[in-house]
């Protein structure tokens, strides 16, 4: 595991339009090694979900420079930017985000699909067994817990081997019992995969989980340490 | 992310549709949410394909009856009509050539009894009628035992109609001309009643001695002579049909007979058929494209709805290109479903005819699924639902990820990227070509399209504009007006699309009372002062005189006119044979079947030269005056030869003028008035009519004239004006009893649309009034507020829709129809009325039901 999985050179991004425009990342510089587990906290409009969102390239900075794998976003236009999100980046969401009109083999096997993958179903049938939901491969988000839907969320953002796994509030919907249960079992993965996760939380003792906690105040990077001495 | 489907489909198996291509796959996968918000979208498509699907396939089974009853409407395979007089020897046996020959002969005459006269239409037919299908009457009798003759009176069987007009009863005894004729049975049906052609009074059916014995048929007179040919041979032998026709036409060149085939056995009617059916089809072209209104709101709420999960797609790594054919393949398959579910009702439309209504209908119909037809409507259809859901579709191309992470305040009101507005201009396009392709008249089909695109552009400017002026308006201080103005302006108001769908059914409405105002008004109301209140017909030239004084007796103080009148068929124009002329169509009826035709010294009352100059005293080469529109529509110069066949002999004269007529002083004129030296010899008849002073136009005096001219002058055929429009008018009736149906569907689909858009407002109304309730809005007042904003967007739009109905009322009332225009105000207003009534009371009613309710528990679910 060695070089640089993130690269955020002098990021400058406002939201808004007019007097409703709002400055919120200010000149945000980062480097994240692979394999590496970042996590992001602070206060509600720092701007740590739209860090994460800018690293994941849904949102284009205005300024500066993000560059992921060795592959720069900001030279990307939309649908080259899609295509890169689908081989490269799963998203594991606070709200799960499922297609409810697909089964959880279905929406696990989505993106598969939409890389073009042959063996779609077969490799999201293998991540959710992964997972432990190998009993529930026909059954339709709405027929899910909580706790399924986010384990089924995070086969999905899993299945296509992605080098960065970023992750908004992952327990954020759950309770505490099985928040802890899906946090376990995204570390566990990521460990297994060798991937780069970048976690938004507000519980700090999630983020001491991480190597490295990253607070944000106010747009700006106001403390980067060793998680277990943050 | 929620929502329950059903219907697991397990496993990587068939349920997940993965042999599919990935774009139909994902949209199959998203129909598993059913359809759900789509009820107006399926209704709109369903609706509009389902009339014109319905439309053409009568159309094609009225056209496929006549086909196929072709013989038996002919009463035979060929028919040869000469008018003014009988074939020759010569052309007798040339018809015998080939097979059986049967003869009909009709005319007007007048029906004399003691309770008074009636003109009647008379068909006398020879001994071998009917040759093909049944004559009906009640009681059931055979034709020899109907027309026998016992005592020197002659039978008939009568059309029913003609007893109740002079009371009478089956026994009873009529004159015709010198002719005691007893009404032995009630006519039901004949099987070749379509050639009769309009009929301006009921039929009486009787032998040709009884004819010949009425002394009816005078040199002159206006008999069609109509000779059956019976083919000897295989029966249906196309082959043997065609040399036949071409062999006796070679043969007979001179005859100067309108020659009919039993597969073409009344091309005037299909023509008219296939005109109405265009014009039907417009209608429901209307209605689709007001349904595509629905189409669009629906479409937009669906991508409001799917945001999550297009955000979500796109976040796994769909580019928005392929997000949006995702979603497009998904309402296309809706749309599908809608169109089939429109086709199935259009292509059961004809069956369902056949089997109610096929006994008691004028025209046979043979009800069969039109392939090419049907395949049309699904066109239109699909058409529409791409021109109208691929603009709010192309927004899902722009949904943002992020919205995944954040509340989405500013929803997008961008236009959709380039290339989707060019998918819609291209379906558009499509849609155009289309209907201009499949039109029948595609002058009508190009104003169609250009009152429609008026129309909405028109519309949206109105809503645009009823916004921009709500915005300005300063702010009322009372709460409810206050509200109501914002409602009208705020973003995501309902003023766009409740001003189309509502403005759209409005002025379709209100085009519709102007047309049938004007209709009305131009067969009933709006006679000109000079209108004569009788035409009289074949008076025989030895006649006239008399016929002339007896008029100047019985109505001393009216108006009488009178010229020579004999029928012919143009033969050629131009040194082109007619049947090579690409005419004009509102034309081309003139070089269908005999014209009447007259010659005179002097121009005619009501003409006016608009090229060349009338002919002098004695001219001595053969001329003719035309009708310059008709003229213009034959594409005739002055100086062109025209040949017509008058009595058996082809006639040449020169085009001398073209005269504009005022054809609706309903005085006598024709299309052609020759110079008098083209017919110096001919045996004719004349034609008269009389014009009683205003004062004693009364219905008494006109019954007691026509009674005592068909006593005195049995021969003369008296028509009453005023009965003549009535039987117009009753035709006209069913015409627009028909145009009304089509119409209502458009309507329909006009409600439905904005039935729609006001339940998609549904959600802002709940949250207003749950908020406003709960600092203290009693029900009154919030039910108040309401009403002002639909009423207001409801009065605006019907004056918008009821001035562009007008206008549009106004330009096929000239343009197309050729008429005079004058505005009628009771129909519009109501329809206009009747809109705002019905957008106030559908607004009320969604809103009512939750003012009734308590707001806590709406307040947890906001």
């Amino acid at each position: 595991m060695s070089g640089k999985s993130i690269v955020l050179e002098n990021v400058e991004l406002s939201l808004g339009r007019g007097p409703a425009r709002v400055h919120i990342l200010k000149g945000v510089s980062l480097g994240v090694e692979r394999g590496e587990a970042i996590g992001l906290v602070g206060p509600s409009g720092s701007g740590k979900s739209t860090l994460l969102m800018t690293m994941a390239g849904l949102e284009r900075p205005d300024a500066g420079r993000v560059t992921i794998e060795g592959e720069e976003l900001t030279a990307m236009d939309e649908d080259a930017l899609a295509r890169f999100r689908g081989r490269r980046i799963g998203i594991v969401f606070q709200s799960f985000h499922l297609v409810p009109t697909m089964t959880a083999l279905e929406n696990v096997a989505l993106p598969l699909e939409l890389a073009g993958a042959g063996d779609a179903f077969d490799r999201a049938s293998a991540e959710l067994r992964a997972v432990g939901l190998g009993e529930r491969l026909s059954h339709y988000p709405a027929q899910l817990s909580g706790g399924e839907q986010q384990r089924v969320a995070i086969a999905r953002a899993l299945a296509p081997d992605p080098a960065i796994l970023v992750a908004d509030e992952p327990t954020g919907n759950l309770d505490e019992t099985t928040g802890g249960s899906i946090v376990d079992l995204l570390f566990a993965l990521k460990r297994e995969r060798g991937a780069t996760l970048v976690l938004v939380t507000h519980d700090t003792g999630l983020a001491r989980a991480c190597d490295r906690m990253i607070r944000l105040r106010s747009g700006r990077i106001e403390a980067d340490a060793d998680a277990a001495a943050a | 992310m929620h929502g329950t489907v059903s219907g697991a489909n397990p496993g990587s198996g068939s349920g997940t549709f993965s042999s599919l291509p990935l774009v139909l796959r994902l949209a199959l996968r998203e129909l598993r949410s059913g359809l759900r918000g789509f009820g107006i979208f399926l209704a709109c498509i369903a609706l509009g394909v389902a009339a014109i699907a319905g439309v053409s396939s009568v159309s094609r089974a009225l056209t496929e009856g006549l086909a196929r009853e072709g013989r038996t409407l002919l009463g035979g395979d060929l028919s040869f009509r000469l008018i003014h007089r009988e074939a020759t020897p010569a052309e007798i046996a040339t018809l015998e050539d080939w097979g059986t020959v049967s003869l009909v002969a009709t005319l007007r005459g007048m029906a004399n009894a003691d309770t008074g006269a009636a003109l009647v239409e008379i068909k006398a037919v020879d001994a071998a009628y009917p040759v093909a299908g049944d004559l009906v009457t009640e009681p059931p009798m055979a034709p020899a035992e109907i027309f026998a003759e016992a005592d020197g009176v002659f039978g008939a069987a009568v059309d029913p109609v003609l007893l109740g007009r002079l009371d009478l009863e089956i026994g009873d005894t009529i004159r015709i001309g010198t002719q005691d004729i007893a009404l032995r049975t009630v006519l039901r049906s004949e099987p070749d009643k379509i050639q009769a052609g309009f009929d301006f009074g009921p039929r009486l059916l009787v032998s040709r001695a009884a004819l010949d014995s009425t002394g009816l048929v005078q040199p002159g007179s206006l008999v069609r002579f109509t000779y059956r040919l019976d083919l000897a041979g295989p029966a249906n032998d196309d082959a043997l049909l065609a040399r036949a026709q071409a062999a006796i036409e070679a043969e007979q060149p001179q005859a100067g007979w309108r020659v009919r085939s039993r597969l073409n056995a009344d091309p005037g009617l299909e023509r008219n058929i296939e005109r109405f059916a265009q014009f039907l089809t417009l209608v429901g072209l209307t209605a689709l494209i007001v349904g595509g209104v629905g189409v669009a709101n629906a479409v937009r709420g669906f991508v409001d709805r799917k945001r999550e999960s297009i955000a979500t797609i796109k976040s796994l790594g769909a580019p928005g290109g392929r997000v949006v054919a995702i979603y497009l393949t998904q309402v296309m398959l809706i749309a599908g479903i809608g169109i089939a579910i429109g086709l199935a009702f259009g292509a059961a439309l004809p069956f369902a005819l056949a089997a109610a209504l096929g006994a008691i209908l004028p025209i046979p119909i043979a009800p069969t699924l039109a392939p090419v037809e049907l395949l049309l409507a699904a066109l239109y259809g699909l058409l529409t639902a791409l021109a109208f859901s691929l603009a709010p579709l192309g927004r899902a191309h722009d949904i943002q990820v992020s919205g995944l992470f954040r509340d989405q305040i500013d929803p997008d009101r961008r236009w959709p990227r380039r290339r989707y507005m060019a998918g819609v201009a291209l379906a558009i396009v499509a849609l155009l070509a289309l209907s201009v392709f499949a039109a029948f008249d595609r002058r009508v089909a190009l104003i169609f399209i250009g009152a429609a695109a008026a129309a909405f552009v028109l519309l949206r400017v109105v809503a645009t504009g009823l916004m921009a002026l709500a915005r300005r308006l300063p702010r009322p201080r009372a709460a409810a007006p206050r509200l109501a103005l914002a409602n009208v302006h705020r973003p995501g108001a309902l003023t766009p699309s409740l001003v189309l769908s509502l403005g759209l059914g409005i002025t379709l409405l209100v085009t519709l009372a102007v047309i049938d105002g004007n209709m009305r008004r131009q067969l009933t109301e709006r006679l000109p002062d000079a209108a004569p209140s009788f035409f009289f017909v074949d008076i025989p030239s030895s006649e006239i005189d008399g016929f002339t004084d007896f008029l100047r007796a019985q109505a001393p103080e009216s108006e009488i006119q009178r010229v020579p009148m004999l029928r012919g068929r143009l033969v050629s124009l131009g040194g082109v044979p007619v049947e090579e002329i690409a005419a004009d169509p509102d034309a081309a009826w003139v070089l269908d079947g005999d014209r009447g035709i007259t010659y005179e010294a002097e121009m005619p009352e009501g003409s006016e030269i608009v090229a060349g100059a009338w002919w002098g005293e004695s001219p001595t080469e053969n001329l003719v005056s035309f009708d310059d529109e008709l003229a213009a529509g034959l594409g005739l110069s002055i100086g062109d030869a025209v040949v017509v066949n008058v009595l058996g002999r082809d006639i040449a004269a020169t085009i001398a003028n073209f005269r504009r007529v005022e054809w609706e002083s309903l005085g006598i004129n024709f299309v052609m008035v020759f110079s008098p030296n083209t017919f110096a010899g001919a045996p004719h008849a004349h034609i008269a009519t009389l014009t009683l002073p205003d004062d004693a136009a009364t219905e008494e005096a006109e019954v007691a004239l026509l009674r005592e001219a068909a006593r005195t002058y049995p021969m003369v055929t008296s028509v009453r004006v005023k009965d003549a429009l009535e039987a117009v008018n009753a035709v006209v009736e069913q015409l627009v009893l028909a145009i009304r149906g089509a119409s209502s569907i458009a309507v329909a689909a006009s409600v439905l649309v904005l039935a729609g858009a006001l339940a998609a407002g549904h959600r802002a109304r709940l949250y207003d009034a749950v908020v406003l309730k709960t600092l203290g809005a009693t029900r009154g007042k919030l039910v108040g507020a309401y009403a002002l904003e639909y009423g207001l967007l409801g009065l605006a739009t019907a004056v918008v829709g009821f001035v562009a109905g007008a206008l549009a009322g106004w330009v096929i009332v000239t343009r197309i129809m050729n008429l005079e225009f004058a505005m009628v105000w009771a129909g519009p207003i109501a329809a206009a009325a009747i809109a705002i009534v019905v957008t106030v009371g559908f607004g009320l009613l969604g809103t009512w039901r939750i003012l009734s309710q308590k707001p806590a528990p709406y307040l947890r679910t906001l």
